[in-house]
């Protein structure tokens, strides 16, 4: 489960996040929806213990930046950074190492196969594409098994087999309990898995909506974030 | 050119607005200017008086020696510049430029020349930085103040000058491979002359001070295209040698205007180039301003080879420096031997043989103590940035949960063990030659050890205070002050205890003063890892 309240976050005199308060419960997929420059990617750095903030947000009980919070947390960044001079398979050991993680190789072999880098392991991060280093990101953020993860834009630069595979990821996940944060602006591309969406512009929450309610009332999420953000926009005109 | 200046006045007043209104930045940028007007005027003010080269050698050897030392500087400052100018093309011009401006209505001329007003900016900036150290030319070498304003002003007309035969050589070599090999073969041919001629001079004379002071400054040298011809025209100015000056200034003003008339007369399609060079330029910049300076911008084309696989040891922050150490494997194989032990070795037995030969029969001690002295300030320009900079760039080092300090001191220990292994390496091999105390050995290696340990603590300690990127000029210029600062009170220690006990334990005084400094170094480090422990709170 994840907490957010009263986040707030400043650089200088720019807010770029502005008293966000929500939840996300186990199991639940939750879209952080916007245009660009809305704070999407702020909100998931500060969630994820990178960036400082006002306010409290707390990973199953536990405060971002503690110890515990980080051993059940996940994170993939929009700009995938391997290490260029370790392997792929080199990368699954150092987070086990880094996590403490035992019995880990079966699965670090599993997400590298369904990754589609099981060929690619020995290469090291120099050597690959900007997607095959997203791929990596992925690898290395699910291998402790989170419990919570945070995907910044997780689909830019994946082959379709590999959005396919994440999605499949996600479903899988979300059955295990595990709380996630998609932050998108890529609507269609989080079609099929969202249960929450959180539609955010000049760094607030402009609104929130369940898709079991989106649904009932006929709308599908493409109209319901452009009924939002265009309906802020004529009132800011 | 209503375009042009637009961006040049907006980029200048949006620069000074922007420094204006970060008020740390500003302050910065107030200290490190006071520091290097101090520096300068209290040079120029002091005079030529002091105890410099050329109260000890006379000014005729001095000047020699200055001749030769700046024609080394010239070289330095202009071989690597066009043999990645041949390839690339040149660096006047940012990927911004290529992208907004060589795709508008702008002519090849306009846009040269207003890659080379950017360049000439860069340049100003440049005088003013080295003025900074004209007071130590002055100083050492007994110079005038215009004497050495015009050495200053050589190396900077130089830097301008290179960047022209770079456009020169890169329109006749572009697309041209033959023409390609001929000039980095002429290029080359220029080192390879200067080698040469002072070599068979000091093999065909009596060796000796003077004679190595007479190979490097010898008039032959004058003749190597336009590094010998900017020599030679600086020189003129201050030996007030007509000829040399009229000669030398013909040669380098139709060199330049060669390069020019090449350039624009050339009907070349130079964007794409230029292109390739500003992106490869702009991510290496980018890259530098995030700290993050890549292995494989690093390493170039360099393949690696897999001898090792897998991190192998380490759990929580402990993982980090094991994977450093097999990053390091990989970038060398020699992990802890790389060209800074070969630099710093060839350093130190300059001072022992030269402290040998100035001071015959003196006690060993001086030879440690001024070794351990000199080469912790050249230890000073290989630790600007280690593995640990490099981590900050990348979320893992934020994620793992483990403690603050443990992982900021996991992520600096490559850094941290390399100085000490360098120390022992370097005056193990000092002490097998030239003997002494085996306390002094053992302690100057391990206080020039310390010596990394505090940069690296004050580099953090900077980087926490500034949040500068430390690469840039004024963030260095804080962060050495700050070691001065902070190496102050161990240094005081040394020479208080080497006081005290010089009497009866004066044989080992590198010891009495090492012991000191090498103690506090250790504290004041650890002390400063303590405190900057929430650098990696956040990547703020």
């Amino acid at each position: 489960m994840l907490n957010v309240s009263h986040l707030t976050k400043k650089y200088h005199r720019f807010t770029a996040n502005e008293n966000l308060t929500f939840m996300v419960a186990d199991g639940e997929t939750a879209v952080l929806a916007g245009p660009n420059g809305a704070g999407k990617s702020t909100a998931i750095k500060c969630i994820a213990g990178l960036l400082r903030f006002e306010g409290e947000i707390e990973i199953c009980g536990f405060k971002n930046k503690s110890r515990e919070a980080k051993q059940i947390l996940g994170y993939v960044p929009e700009i995938p950074a391997p290490f260029e001079l370790l392997t792929v398979w080199e990368h699954m050991e150092f987070i086990a190492r880094a996590y403490r993680l035992t019995d880990w190789e079966d699965r670090a072999r599993e997400l590298v196969r369904r990754m589609e880098l099981t060929d690619k392991k020995d290469k090291l991060g120099m050597e690959l594409s900007k997607g095959m280093q997203q791929k990596i990101s992925i690898c290395c953020a699910l291998l402790p098994r989170p419990r919570a993860v945070l995907f910044d834009e997780p689909l830019v630069g994946l082959d379709p087999h590999a959005i396919k595979e994440l999605k499949a990821m996600l479903g899988e996940m979300k059955k295990d309990g595990t709380t996630i944060i998609i932050s998108t602006h890529m609507l269609e591309s989080v079609e099929d898995i969202w249960d929450r969406v959180f539609i955010m512009m000049n760094g607030r929450i402009e609104a929130e909506r369940e898709r079991k309610k989106v649904e009932e009332s006929g709308e599908n999420l493409e109209e319901l974030f452009f009924s939002i953000t265009e309906k802020n926009r004529e009132d800011k005109d | 050119m209503g375009a042009i200046s637009y961006l040049l006045r907006k980029n200048l007043k949006n620069e000074i607005l922007d420094t204006l209104r970060h008020p740390l930045k500003l302050g910065v940028y107030v200290f490190v200017a006071v520091s290097m007007l101090y520096g300068a005027v209290a040079g120029f003010t002091a005079g030529g008086s002091g105890q410099g080269i050329a109260d000890r050698l006379g000014d005729t050897a001095a000047l020699q020696i200055l001749s030769g030392g700046y024609l080394a500087i010239l070289f330095f400052i202009s071989i690597p510049v066009l043999l990645k100018g041949l390839s690339s093309g040149t660096s006047f011009f940012s990927l911004c430029d290529v992208n907004n401006m060589f795709v508008a209505p702008i002519s090849k001329r306009r846009l040269l020349l207003y890659g080379i007003g950017r360049q000439l900016a860069t340049m100003v900036v440049l005088v003013i930085t080295f003025s900074a150290y004209g007071g130590m030319l002055i100083t050492m070498f007994r110079l005038t103040a215009l004497q050495t304003f015009l050495l200053i002003s050589g190396i900077i007309l130089m830097l301008t000058l290179v960047q022209l035969i770079t456009l020169m050589i890169f329109c006749l070599a572009s697309c041209h491979p033959v023409r390609a090999r001929v000039i980095r073969y002429m290029i080359y041919a220029e080192a390879f002359f200067a080698v040469v001629a002072v070599i068979a001079y000091i093999f065909t004379h009596q060796f000796g001070q003077e004679t190595i002071c007479n190979a490097v400054s010898q008039p032959l040298l004058e003749y190597i295209p336009f590094i010998g011809w900017m020599h030679a025209l600086v020189f003129g100015i201050i030996n007030n040698d007509l000829w040399r000056i009229v000669l030398s200034s013909a040669a380098l003003v139709l060199l330049a205007v060669a390069a020019l008339v090449i350039f624009l007369r050339t009907d070349l399609d130079f964007f794409e180039d230029v292109l390739s060079r500003a992106e490869s330029y702009h991510e290496f910049r980018e890259s530098i301003r995030e700290g993050k300076v890549s292995d494989s911008m690093m390493m170039g084309d360099r393949e690696i080879k897999l001898r090792k696989k897998g991190v192998r040891k380490g759990e929580g922050a402990s993982a980090i420096f094991f994977k450093h150490l097999l990053e390091g494997s990989r970038r060398s194989r020699f992990m802890f031997f790389n060209i800074n032990t070969i630099v710093l070795l060839f350093v130190a037995f300059v001072i022992g043989f030269g402290v040998t030969q100035a001071i015959p029969g003196s006690n060993r001690t001086i030879i440690y103590l001024s070794t351990a002295v000199i080469c912790s300030y050249v230890q000073f320009f290989f630790s600007a940035s280690g593995d640990w900079v490099k981590e900050l760039t990348k979320p893992y080092i934020y994620l793992i949960p483990d403690g603050a300090v443990k992982k900021l001191i996991m992520a600096s220990a490559t850094g941290l063990i390399k100085p000490y292994t360098d120390g022992i390496i370097t005056f193990g091999l000092l002490g097998i030659v030239f003997g002494g105390n085996i306390f002094d050995i053992i302690s100057a290696a391990i206080a020039y050890g310390s010596f990394g340990t505090l940069y690296i603590s004050a580099n953090i300690l900077a980087q926490r205070i500034t949040g500068l990127e430390s690469s840039g000029g004024v963030f260095i210029t804080f962060y050495m002050s700050l070691i001065v600062a902070v190496m102050i009170p161990g240094i005081a220690a040394g020479i208080v205890v080497l006081s005290t006990f010089a009497g009866s334990l004066g044989y080992m005084a590198t010891t009495l003063i090492a012991v000191p400094v090498l103690v506090w170094n250790i504290f004041i480090s650890f002390i400063i890892f303590f405190a900057c422990r929430n650098l990696l709170n956040n990547t703020e």
